[in-house]
């Protein structure tokens, strides 16, 4: 294999990268239990006394609630009604393809192309239209476009990876082309289909642009109602900004770990 | 599994259906609304036919939003490959197999923080008065750095933002890519003398080519979505210094005059622009796969 060299140039240069990496968000974590006073201070201050009174402040606050219960009941029916819709989908690409199989994954691939600002705009007047402006349903159904596309074009390459041999065995053992979907090829894809599934859940729990503009006051989620707290009044609450950034970032990084299994086990050298 | 069926049509007519439902009610609404004069204070509005898009190539903001974001196209995919590709071959060299699971680890989570937390994470790195990077500027120069508000450095101090998480992210997948590589041409290479910047450049990087494409398509679709970004960091300014396409749409549409027709036929062009870009430049590279 490669000449490894190990000196300690590289491993400094390797320490440095990881803690670009990694230390702004850090700096956020512990500013987060700081007193204003300790993160305003000239020189950046590492040991302080922590308090809990940010994240006091944040989490007891009723927009802030009501943005939580919010996106994950947007975010939650959106990857549902994605995965349920998407799932079988795809697994009718993967394995009954016919002519238009080629046009349907470019099809669902090119939704990605969209800019979500053009989505966004007629959106605005045609659920103003309808009388759903600023309500769950609207944005639900109009994430439901990204969950599903989304599902669909990553749950293709899962059902392609299930052996043939699998499916095509069941078959003979007298199984019905809906139960080899559902007893064989479901449940051997299932790790990646999780991947999949997850990885929705995470745009849309992140997505802001289409929530600022589809939502005023009763629908709005999370990520706009973080960005609402440099508003508040003049002086900034940097406390408070750093803890809101943290509830709101949790939730999709409790799945680093599932994530990065998912693009080891899509990037495995195939044999 | 030849045998006959109704799985296929039962599993993607519905979902298909809904998709394009989904897909073709806004966009053909965009170019309805682009059509007519609606504003969101009025209720009555009429066809003006192609009125908005003609004053669109007189406004000055609109040219410079085109600008601004090629600008950043070019600019967050070049940076995000090519710091992508150094620090994979960077960790390939260096790390151990299992300091490189855990880096990998490590490097995938910027990439999955909301893109508001990420922008407030370095808005409050370059804060003027206590951020991060301004601590050393102060030492040095006795004055700090704004950053974010100065004409020079506002789109390029965003910028790092996205190559920071695209860039890290990136760098996993294409070390996970130089793993699977047969080692047997490295090796040859080795033994002919090619000092270590060669076998990459040289063997690496060629033989990757096809899947460093893909990348550079799919970061370049991910480019788009920089609004969360300058929304938090910047608004657009100072002035229009970061002002995208993305951006001057919903302020003219949403927040300073609720021209929802003007900023629909933005929309549009948009849209136009980006399905037909798009679109070539895929065919193009499933030829390469």
């Amino acid at each position: 294999m490669a000449v490894k060299s190990k000196s300690p140039t590289a491993k400094l240069a390797l320490a440095i990268l990881v803690f670009i990496a990694i230390f702004p968000i850090f700096w956020v974590f512990l500013n987060s239990f700081k007193q204003l006073v300790d993160i305003v201070s000239t020189t950046p201050k590492l040991f302080f006394t922590p308090t809990l009174d940010n994240y006091i402040y944040v989490l007891g606050r009723d927009n802030v609630q009501h943005g939580l219960i919010n996106s994950v009941v947007i975010a939650g029916a959106s990857v549902l009604i994605g995965a349920v819709l998407g799932i079988p989908a795809a697994y009718a690409v993967a394995r009954y393809p016919n002519r238009f199989s080629d046009d349907i994954q470019f099809f669902v691939l090119s939704l990605r192309f969209l800019p979500p600002v053009a989505v966004a705009i007629p959106l605005i007047a045609i659920w103003l239209d309808l009388g759903l402006y600023d309500s769950r349903t609207a944005l639900i159904i109009t994430y439901t476009l990204l969950t599903m596309s989304t599902i669909i074009w990553l749950a293709i390459p899962a059902f392609t990876r299930v052996p043939r041999e699998v499916e095509e065995a069941a078959i003979v053992d007298g199984y019905g082309a809906y139960a080899v979907f559902f007893k064989v090829a479901l449940p051997i894809a299932a790790k990646s289909l999780t991947g999949a599934v997850i990885f929705s859940f995470i745009l849309v729990w992140n997505e802001f642009l289409i929530a600022l503009m589809l939502t005023t006051s009763d629908a709005k989620t999370l990520p706009i109602i973080a960005s609402e707290f440099t508003l508040l009044g003049r002086n900034v609450p940097w406390g408070i900004l750093n803890a809101s950034v943290i509830v709101l970032s949790l939730p999709p990084l409790i799945f680093v770990g599932v994530m990065s299994g998912f693009i080891n086990s899509a990037l495995k050298k195939k044999d | 599994m030849k045998r006959k069926t109704t799985l296929p049509a039962v599993f993607l007519i519905p979902p298909l259906i809904i998709l394009a439902i989904l897909a073709f009610v806004p966009t053909i609404a965009a170019v309805n609304i682009a059509l007519q004069n609606r504003e969101l204070s009025f209720p009555n509005s009429s066809y003006v036919w192609f009125a908005n898009f003609i004053d669109l190539f007189g406004d000055r903001r609109f040219v410079n939003a085109i600008w601004i974001s090629l600008i950043w196209e070019v600019v967050t995919v070049t940076a995000t490959l090519v710091v992508a590709v150094l620090l994979a071959i960077f960790l390939f060299e260096t790390a151990s197999p299992r300091m490189r699971s855990l880096v990998s680890i490590l490097f995938i989570i910027p990439v999955m923080l909301p893109r508001v937390s990420a922008a407030f994470v370095w808005k409050f790195m370059f804060n003027p008065l206590f951020g991060l990077i301004n601590y050393p500027v102060k030492l040095l120069t006795g004055a700090p750095i704004d950053f974010l508000s100065l004409p020079a450095t506002a789109l390029a101090s965003v910028a790092v933002v996205d190559v920071w998480q695209w860039g890290l992210f990136f760098s996993v997948i294409v070390l996970k890519l130089l793993e699977t590589l047969p080692p047997q041409p490295f090796e040859a290479a080795r033994l002919d003398n090619a000092k270590t910047w060669e076998v990459h450049f040289y063997i690496g990087i060629p033989m990757l080519a096809a899947p460093l494409i893909s990348l550079v398509f799919v970061k370049m679709v991910e480019s788009l979505r920089a609004f969360d970004l300058i929304y938090v960091m910047t608004r657009g300014g100072p002035g229009i210094a970061t002002e995208t396409l993305d951006m001057y749409a919903f302020s003219q549409g949403f927040v300073e005059a609720g021209k929802i027709s003007y900023a629909s036929s933005m929309a549009v062009l948009m849209m136009l622009a980006t399905i037909i870009t798009f679109t070539v430049l895929w065919k193009w590279v499933r030829k390469w796969q």
